[in-house]
């Protein structure tokens, strides 16, 4: 099975016109536009909530080293004897002692605990003395003496003054009372902090990123703009060529088409009348008669199967009115190989050329595949239209085959058809199956 | 010779007879949420003690007023039976008195605050709650 290739076959302006529809999106410009405007985007997202990340370990680091300047620079150096025991003196001594030193920065409330979760001292008067179990974090830096944090859960018990908006960020280490019993001491810190630490981090490497992009869009625009226009001219150039190469082969084909019209035609009709004259001479016997006429027919139905290699050779000018005619000369393909053909066409009336060709086009692939594939004894032509589309379907009793079959190198000709109609603007089925035949279908708008 | 008991009688006199010159302390409420009280010595010197609400914690102030200039006082804070703090101070000035303040914490429930006052036998102490 084979496939013409390109406009072959069609006469000249005739040519299945290969419009590429007009899509923003196929621009390379607009591509690249639109790729780096979405990596921006991706890029102002990611370096967001990396540099959210990076703010916040920052801020957890910072907040860790006031939070063991505090500790054991500050309170616990000041702590009074007695304070773990809850003693009133002790607390107002210490709070006197060290609260404006506590209280400094972002830090907002300090709290110290002993190991049963007792509060024995906080800057938040009203917390001594109460009792909230720790956690189990709490409490491991309670034996391990070292620094966490994270941040706060406002809904404990033990936060019930924190009014803070924007959440609190809260960091333990462990001090030592002057009895020598562990204490853990935390501080809290507004979470505002970490916002701030954010865009402080942030703000330069958006500045790098997003200067960086934007350098490259506007060296990429212009570079790519230059490049598009170059691909377009040779991509113009070498279409030129082929219309050229193809316009050549169309002036080829019609020469040879019109001498074989013109001579061996002619000569082979006018064979053919003679000796069909000749056979009816009444002095001629019965025998030679008989041969006379046998080699007249012979001659007759080799003209039609050269009128038929004629036309798919070099088709007629194609146009609505004289579809019917040239899908008739086309079935004589067909008729020669023993295949009743019927053709019929109605409701194209005003359709375009380059419909009707598309329709001539492919019937012409169908038929070829129905005669060498087939095994048909009878071919079914038929076109039909309306205002907004034109159909054809070719149909014939044959073999057929499992179109639901994976697709091999001998459905060439099946794949030539696709190709074909897809280039043309139309849509194509085919529908077959072993011993039901095939029926080929297309419509193809108008416009 | 003084019989066991005479002694032990006298020994709680000693003890009871400077604070049975203590008068009777009178309480009053301020007009900012502080609270006033003062009272007499077991001297000739007064006494007055305020707290006042101050930031979350109470301000507690002491003063003794002696009528003498350059008396040596030794004064003490106490914040629920326990000494928050400690100091002398001299009587000085137009009104002859010396004043302490000191920020006490403000603990869950009430206050007590008691201000204790020394001089050559005279004792001055001063009660309040907040």
């Amino acid at each position: 099975m084979s496939m013409h290739a390109g406009f072959a076959g069609l006469p000249p302006g005739k040519e299945p016109r290969v419009t590429v529809p007009r899509r923003p999106w196929a621009n390379p410009l607009v591509q690249f536009v639109t790729a780096s405007l979405l990596l921006f985007g991706v890029t102002w997202w990611a370096t967001g909530i990396f540099s959210q990340r990076a703010a916040r370990s920052e801020a957890l680091a910072d907040a860790r080293i006031t939070t063991e300047l505090l500790a054991h620079s500050v309170a616990e150096p000041a702590m009074p004897k007695g304070l773990i025991a809850g003693d009133p003196g002790a607390i107002d001594r210490f709070d006197r002692e060290v609260l404006a030193r506590l209280l400094v920065g972002d830090v907002r409330r300090i709290k110290i605990w002993r190991g049963d979760g007792t509060i024995v001292y906080s800057d938040e008067t009203q917390l001594i003395g109460q009792r909230f179990p720790l956690d189990d974090e709490q409490l491991s830096v309670l034996n391990s003496g070292a620094t966490e944090g994270g941040l706060s859960n406002l809904r404990r018990r033990e936060n019930k003054f924190e009014t803070e908006e924007g959440g609190l960020l809260e960091v333990y280490t462990r001090i030592e009372s002057p009895e020598g019993q562990p204490l853990l001491f935390e501080a809290y810190y507004s979470a505002e902090t970490v916002k701030q630490r954010a865009v402080e981090v942030l703000q330069p490497f958006r500045r790098i990123t997003v200067g960086a992009l934007l350098a490259l869009l506007l060296l990429g625009v212009p570079l790519l703009g230059v490049l598009t226009l170059r691909l377009t001219h040779a991509s113009r150039a070498r279409e030129r060529l082929m219309r050229r190469a193809v316009e050549a082969s169309e002036g080829e084909r019609r020469r040879i088409a019109r001498d074989l019209h013109d001579g061996v035609v002619q000569e082979l009709a006018g064979t053919a009348f003679a000796l069909s004259g000749t056979a009816r001479e009444p002095s001629l016997s019965p025998e030679h008669r008989q041969h006379l006429i046998g080699w007249s027919q012979a001659l007759r139905r080799s003209l039609r199967q050269l009128r038929s290699l004629l036309v798919e050779i070099h088709p007629p000018d194609l146009n609505a009115a004289g579809l019917g005619a040239a899908l008739e000369d086309l079935s004589g393909t067909a008729a020669s190989a023993g295949i009743s053909t019927s053709v019929s066409v109605a409701g194209v009336d005003g359709a375009p050329d380059h419909v009707v060709t598309l329709v001539w086009r492919v019937a012409q692939e169908a038929i070829r595949n129905a005669v060498r594939h087939a095994d048909a004894s009878h071919l079914i032509v038929e076109v039909s239209g309306d205002e907004r589309q034109v159909r054809l379907m070719v149909k014939d009793d044959g073999v057929g085959f499992d179109a639901s079959a994976p697709v091999t190198d001998t459905s060439y000709g099946l794949r030539g058809l696709r190709s074909l109609v897809e280039d043309g603007g139309g849509r194509v089925q085919v529908e077959s199956g072993p011993g039901v035949g095939t029926t080929v279908r297309m419509a193809v708008d108008r416009l | 010779m003084l019989t066991r008991t005479t002694l032990a009688t006298l020994a709680v006199s000693a003890l009871t007879l400077p604070m049975a010159f203590v008068a009777p302390a009178s309480a009053s409420h301020g007009g900012n949420g502080d609270v006033r009280t003062s009272g007499s010595c077991s001297g000739r010197a007064d006494w007055k003690l305020k707290a006042k609400p101050d930031n979350g914690r109470i301000e507690v102030e002491g003063e003794i007023d002696s009528n003498r200039s350059g008396q040596v006082w030794h004064w003490k804070l106490k914040h629920n039976g326990s000494v928050s703090a400690r100091g002398s101070k001299t009587t000085g000035g137009a009104s002859h008195s010396f004043r302490v303040q000191r920020r006490m914490a403000n603990l869950a429930g009430t206050d007590h605050f008691v201000f204790r006052a020394e001089h050559a036998g005279q004792v001055c102490r001063g009660t309040i709650s907040y």
